[in-house]
């Protein structure tokens, strides 16, 4: 109970600063925005209620903003990505597929599932969030091309850091 | 009621995801409109502290770049100086503009807005609508004040627009950022029959009494030269580097209550 309490602060703080000191310092010409900090929610169990998932989300999203002063855009989309995370989950897998598993990591599914699960969160996460900050269509191609960049981009890193963790567990 | 607590039950989980949207959006919306912007979520205690923390590390990793650029621009002050002093042989001096030295303590370049956090406030003398300068030119204007702090809406900013001038032909045109590249900006409503080469430079015009005159604001790149347009425009690379502020200047208009008034009689 308690080393799974500890872990996620671990993870939630770990991200926290991989995402404000790493993350948010990259950039390429302006159009690469990588974000990892959603991580936390496509780390958590398979078999965690959705409202906690949500209020995970909620939570490191606000943490983000309040750390960048935008409160609630990247809040907005956690929680929309937390919402739809199951959803996500049972296209992608069939219920007897999941027996015995508890997280969705690497580790425990293959690379090539992860990945697609990741990429698929990941392109919800940084549409939502790229036109909640243009707020308006008018800059609707360009909110589309730097989702088309970032999203590999965020993936290696998730991809990279995950690795990274692998002994938290 | 029997219904309602099983209807509750059954959507719990959307019930509270539209919940926590709405508080998201409500707070995206009251924090949009640039001269809204609450500083609160800036410039409160916590990020505040860390804010200026990290940017006393990041001071002081880079104290020698430092040392040389404020050498660089001792000496360009002191070379004016002298040419001040052979020019006027009196004290009283009546000058339009005063400057605040100030310290960039957050600063953002790849959002479609970005705003600028100093530590200089109201207690400092510092007003919204003031411009902000650097060494290497403009760097954008303030629009909130708390009693220490400011945020500065930096010309990386889809709202921003500058009014600057050729410093060849003195024509006088629009600067506004590309929106992607915190390098560049574009040069709006140049009159087609201007001839514009790259390396051109623009300066602000002093219009907009927030700049004085004559601060480098950058030189052109490119030209779209589409012959059927009356107005053109241009590419523009900025002068300051706004990955690298660190030391800015409060641009105070001593005289702008005077001017105002002039301008509300109107």
């Amino acid at each position: 109970m308690y080393s799974k309490l500890i872990r996620n602060i671990l993870l939630f703080f770990g991200l926290l600063v991989m995402q404000l000191f790493i993350c948010d310092n990259i950039r390429f010409g302006g159009y690469v925005k990588p974000c990892v900090y959603i991580l936390f929610v496509m780390l958590m169990p398979f078999d965690c209620p959705r409202i906690k998932l949500m209020f995970n989300g909620f939570l490191i999203g606000m943490a983000v903003d309040i750390y960048n002063g935008t409160p609630g855009l990247n809040a907005a989309a956690t929680v929309l990505v937390a919402y739809l995370r199951p959803y996500i989950i049972s296209l992608m897998t069939r219920k007897p597929e999941l027996e015995g598993k508890t997280y969705p990591s690497i580790a425990e599914m293959e690379i090539k599932w992860f990945s697609i699960y990741a990429a698929l969160l990941l392109i919800i996460h940084n549409l939502t969030l790229f036109l909640l900050e243009a707020f308006s269509f008018r800059l609707f191609h360009q909110v589309l091309l730097e989702v088309l960049i970032s999203v590999p981009v965020s993936l290696i890193l998730i991809i990279l850091f995950c690795y990274i963790i692998k002994p938290l567990k | 009621m029997y219904n309602l607590l099983v209807f509750i039950r059954k959507y719990s989980a959307t019930i509270v995801f539209v919940l926590l949207e709405l508080l998201c959006l409500i707070m995206v919306i009251q924090s949009l409109p640039y001269h809204n912007r609450k500083m609160a979520g800036v410039a409160n205690s916590i990020s505040g502290s860390i804010h200026t923390t990290t940017s006393n590390w990041a001071d002081y990793m880079s104290l020698k770049s430092e040392n040389e650029q404020l050498a660089r621009q001792n000496a360009l002050l002191l070379s004016r100086l002298t040419d001040v002093n052979s020019e006027y042989d009196t004290l009283i001096t009546n000058d339009l503009y005063t400057y605040m030295p100030a310290h960039v303590i957050n600063n953002s370049l790849d959002r479609y807005n970005n705003y600028i956090l100093i530590d200089k406030g109201r207690a400092d003398g510092v007003e919204p609508d003031m411009g902000v300068i650097c060494d290497q030119g403009v760097v954008g204007k303030v629009i909130n004040v708390t009693t220490n702090f400011a945020s500065v809406m930096s010309v990386l900013n889809s709202y921003s627009v500058i009014s600057g001038r050729f410093k060849d032909n003195q024509y006088v045109a629009n600067v506004v950022w590309d929106n992607v590249n915190y390098q560049y900006g574009q040069v709006r409503d140049i009159p087609s029959h201007l001839i514009i080469e790259k390396g051109d430079t623009l300066v602000t015009s002093g219009f907009s009494n927030s700049f004085p005159p004559e601060i480098p604001v950058g030189t052109i790149e490119s030209t779209d030269n589409d012959d059927n347009d009356a107005f053109i425009t241009a590419k523009l690379k900025f002068t300051t580097n706004f990955s690298t502020l660190r030391h800015v200047y409060v641009v105070k208009n001593n005289f702008q209550t005077e001017i105002d008034s002039l301008c509300i009689q109107n």
